[in-house]
């Protein structure tokens, strides 16, 4: 790319600066438009907090590395491969399209799209098969993220003759060898997680950054419903706003729950009721009616039948 | 209002205004399948505008000058083209557009003959008008698929030339008369080697006293063929079968064929109805068809009278031609690039939008037809690329006659000359510069990998052609007139 | 002598750098781009063997390149051309096509002529190269 094509906020690194030259970092941090991202984080997405530090530190990193850039001082670019680990609904796919869109306002990825595959994407069912499935799902990660969702799954040890293990090699191969080009962020559970790591030290080694998403307290959890009810332009009647919150109270105890994925399934079956509740009463309606969720339309919930320790349902 | 007037009196013997004879219709909303033409009327002094819309809307379908009962005999009121509106021409305060509809069933399916026998045939000689002109047209879906179209159109092509991204680049030989056919191929053969894809007959040589036709044909073909070889690319010559009668084009066509030409040419002079005769060999035979638009310029470069060249190149998408002559914009000859824009579209586009701008009147779909290759041709060289690829984009072919042939270093090194220059201006382009600005720029680098290139743009510096054009659009931008 | 088929055939040889620019200027207008080789460059060889499928979805350049850097190793002495494919309406067609690696010597082709009657001649191009079995041409 020739000078006249870059833009302007990354043009000055081509000419090297004095050693007591100065750099403005707010300057520089203005510049990335990231606090935009920040803020939306913020905005978007409840409590986090370790993994919103952590974004802030690899975003610090990568601006540092820049003015480093800046004055010539050499050093690799930073490997920035991450494994997001914790429970379903915990917001990792979110954070991971947020993270491609960070690693591209910092230039450290060219288009900043993301790519989100599980297994049956990488691997083939047949001899021949699993090498091109795997590199054609690289190809189109190339200049943003490949997002692998359970990743565990691609090793499976039971089976040794198992194509996983294929798809692994040629990821491990494109972790180190394509570094600018594509960043790999593995996804699931902490527990079977540090077990596949066990079973391949190779991507141990190739991965930075391992992030543990924490599951959300119940206070969050509400703060998530309340945002989720926002965007769709509904709102909890006070009535309705304490039974969601028992609601959560007795869900969080019960099987199968998956954090902010549970709620908004919730809250689907509570529109549910709402729409069935207005339809029946018939005669005539206003907008609050339409945007308001009563207290019965959460308390209907099987959540409530069944003691706290029985089997699933809502 | 219409004022036209009903029945009885309507048929009484004599004379009647052509507004009350039914020719004026201003509620008439024309339907999906009307032909609509738009003229450019400039009345009589003293002759109302619309009574000038209705004389022409009558005298290009079913009216004389007087009153027939045999009228009576017709469903006349169908028949009867319908003049419903009339704008004044922007600043122009002698002339007006007048928009008049046709009835699909007053022409012939697939006959452009017979189209134009109509709209452009005893009407454009009538005294109630000064001065006429076809604008534009637009033509319904229902009678735009009786037309085959380009034989061959674009795509196809590209795909058999094997020649992609990139305008075709093509030379005519020079000079136009006098040259013998051993003399003649010498040319070809050192312009095709040198990197053009096409080298091309010019219009007035068909069979002369100083090269008979055979002899051309034999020769270029020899000349194609060593090129292709010493290339590996495909090439063609557009081999003139322009005759006196259609036996002899056939026949000449049918050698062209023989000795593996892969296109031929005519002449727009040898008229509509040998043109689609042509097209339709050309489509039987696998041939590309070029079109010299030989003799447009009588008809199409006053602005009062005569034919826009927007409304020949809709007829000869629809005759079927492959090629044809549009325009250059920054060559020697007649040219406003908006005018050559709206050309341009309307041989390329699949669906033309309403662009007053570029002198395009109406919406206008092709339902399908091929997309004809436009081609730029007269007084064009290496240091005009960048405005040559801005104004006419990709598919086009660019015609280096002089350019070429007049190279200070010979044919080979002019033809290499105008093939880097390309090259590089559509690199340029591709890698996201601004290759109308830096242009001159991006040709001089290029010329430092090659000599010819830098011998051209040395030569021809200072070579344009800055005259004001005739035909040029009448609205521009700022105008605020409801269309 | 240099073949020059393919869009930039008579500038220098494209850098990677060059290269991954055109490509990207494909995925930009939403063409699919491939990887095709040959040792038999006879003009009407349309169809070069397809070094795996069309790329579709790419967003940037480093996938059709990965695969180059491997159809080079596997090919070193093969024409190589990146193809783009544009699947609008009434195109459907390729949109660039260009040449990214080629055989050190170029031999060139030959032109055969047959004679016939009335002065008429038969021509045929044949590749110097493709006397030689395929896989040993070059």
């Amino acid at each position: 790319m020739s000078a006249a094509d870059k833009p302007e906020e990354t043009r000055a690194d081509e000419k090297t600066l004095d050693a007591d030259a100065k750099v403005d970092l707010d300057a520089v941090f203005e510049a990335s438009r990231i606090q935009e991202v920040f803020d939306q984080l913020d905005h978007d997405l409840v409590g986090l907090k370790p993994v919103k530090t952590r974004i802030r530190e690899i975003a610090a990193l990568l601006l540092v590395d820049h003015v480093r850039r800046q004055f010539d001082l050499a050093s690799d670019s930073p490997t920035l491969h991450m494994c997001f680990t914790g429970n379903p609904g915990t917001g990792k796919t979110t954070v991971a399209e947020r993270m491609a869109d960070i690693l591209h306002k910092l230039d450290y990825i060219r288009e900043g799209h993301l790519v989100s595959v599980t297994r049956d994407d990488l691997v083939g069912q047949y001899i021949g098969h699993t090498a091109p499935k795997t590199k054609e799902v690289i190809k189109r990660a190339m200049g943003g993220v490949l997002f692998i969702d359970e990743a565990y799954y691609l090793y499976r040890p039971e089976n040794e003759r198992d194509y996983g293990q294929e798809s692994i090699e040629i990821l491990l191969q494109v972790m180190e060898n394509n570094r600018d080009d594509l960043v790999v962020i593995l996804a699931g559970y902490k527990d079977r997680m540090d077990r596949f790591f066990e079973s391949n030290p190779g991507f141990r080694s190739r991965i930075a950054h391992h992030i543990d998403f924490p599951d959300y307290r119940a206070d969050e959890l509400e703060s998530i419903g309340e945002l989720m009810m926002n965007e769709e332009n509904y709102h909890f009647s006070d009535d309705a706003r304490q039974a969601f919150s028992e609601y959560i109270e007795r869900r969080m105890r019960q099987p199968h729950f998956a954090n902010a994925r549970s709620i908004r399934n919730a809250l689907d079956r509570m529109r549910l009721r709402q729409a069935k509740r207005l339809f029946e009463a018939r005669g005539s309606i206003t907008k609050s009616d339409l945007i308001t969720i009563q207290a019965d339309d959460v308390r209907a919930s099987r959540v409530f039948d069944e003691p706290v320790d029985g089997e699933a349902g809502a | 209002m219409a004022q036209t007037i009903q029945n009885d009196k309507r048929y009484e013997a004599g004379v009647i205004p052509y507004k009350k004879m039914g020719y004026w219709e201003p509620d008439y909303q024309p339907i999906d399948t009307d032909i609509i033409a738009l003229f450019r009327i400039t009345p009589q002094p003293g002759v109302d505008p619309e009574e000038a819309a209705a004389a022409v809307a009558g005298e290009s379908s079913t009216a004389t000058w007087t009153v027939v009962w045999t009228d009576r005999l017709t469903a006349c009121e169908k028949y009867r083209a319908k003049a419903y509106r009339v704008d004044q021409v922007p600043g122009n305060e002698e002339q007006y557009f007048a928009y008049i509809a046709y009835d699909i069933q007053l022409f012939e399916p697939g006959s452009i003959a017979n189209l134009t026998a109509s709209i452009i045939g005893n009407v454009f000689g009538f005294k109630a008008v000064k001065a006429l002109r076809l604008e534009d047209m637009r033509i319904p879906t229902a009678y735009m698929t009786t037309y085959k179209g380009p034989p061959t159109g674009i795509v196809v092509e590209r795909e058999r030339l094997d020649k992609f991204g990139r305008p075709l680049l093509g030379a005519t030989t020079k000079p136009k008369l006098g040259l013998s056919g051993r003399n003649y191929g010498r040319v070809v053969y050192e312009a095709l080697k040198g990197g053009l894809d096409f080298v091309k007959d010019d219009e007035n040589i068909n069979s002369q006293p100083f090269m008979h036709w055979r002899d051309r044909f034999l020769y270029v073909m020899e000349a194609v063929n060593k090129a292709t070889a010493a290339t590996g690319e495909v090439k063609g010559h557009y081999l003139n079968v322009t005759a006196a009668t259609m036996e002899e084009m056939y026949e000449r066509a049918e050698f062209a064929k023989e000795l593996g030409s892969a296109i031929i040419m005519i002449d727009l002079v040898i008229g509509y109805t040998a043109i689609q005769s042509m097209s339709n060999w050309a489509r039987k035979n696998d041939m590309i068809l070029h079109l010299h638009r030989a003799g447009h310029s009588t008809y199409t470069r006053q602005k009062n009278h005569g034919v826009s060249f927007r409304v020949i190149s809709k007829w000869m998408r629809m005759a079927g031609v492959d090629h044809i002559h549009a325009g250059t914009v920054v060559g020697k000859l007649e040219g406003d690039p908006n005018q050559i824009a709206g050309f341009y579209d309307v041989l390329r586009e699949p669906h033309n939008k309403q662009n007053l701008e570029h002198g395009v009147f109406f919406d206008q779909d092709w339902a399908g037809l091929n997309k004809c290759m436009p081609v730029a041709s007269g007084g064009i060289h290496a240091g005009q690329m960048h405005q040559l690829l801005h104004y006419l984009g990709e598919d086009t072919v660019l015609q280096f006659g002089g350019g070429t042939i007049g190279h200070p270093d010979g044919i080979q090194a002019g033809a290499t000359a105008n093939r880097v220059a390309l090259e590089a201006m559509i690199m340029a382009r591709n890698e996201g510069r601004d290759y109308m600005a830096e242009g001159p720029d991006i040709l001089q680098k290029a010329a430092k990998d090659c000599k010819p290139l830098q011998h051209a743009l040395d030569t021809w510096k200072d070579i344009t052609f800055d005259y004001t054009s005739t035909d040029t659009p009448d609205f521009v931008p700022s105008t605020t007139t409801s269309v | 002598m240099r073949i020059t088929q393919g869009t930039f055939s008579f500038l220098p040889d494209l850098t990677d750098e060059q290269i991954k620019k055109q490509v990207k200027y494909c995925l930009d207008n939403g063409w699919a781009v491939s990887l095709e080789y040959t040792d038999d460059p006879h003009p009407r060889n349309t169809y070069w063997e397809m070094y795996g499928q069309p790329m579709f979805d790419l967003r940037d350049p480093a996938g059709l390149m990965m695969d180059l850097e491997e159809c080079r190793k596997t090919y070193p002495k093969h024409y190589i051309r990146v193809t783009a494919f544009d699947s609008t309406h009434q195109w459907e067609t390729p949109r660039l096509s260009f040449i990214v690696n080629r055989p050190p010597e170029e031999p060139g082709f030959r032109l055969k002529r047959q004679e016939q009657e009335g002065r008429k001649v038969r021509y045929t191009i044949d590749s110097y190269a493709s006397d030689q079995p395929e896989g040993q041409r070059y």
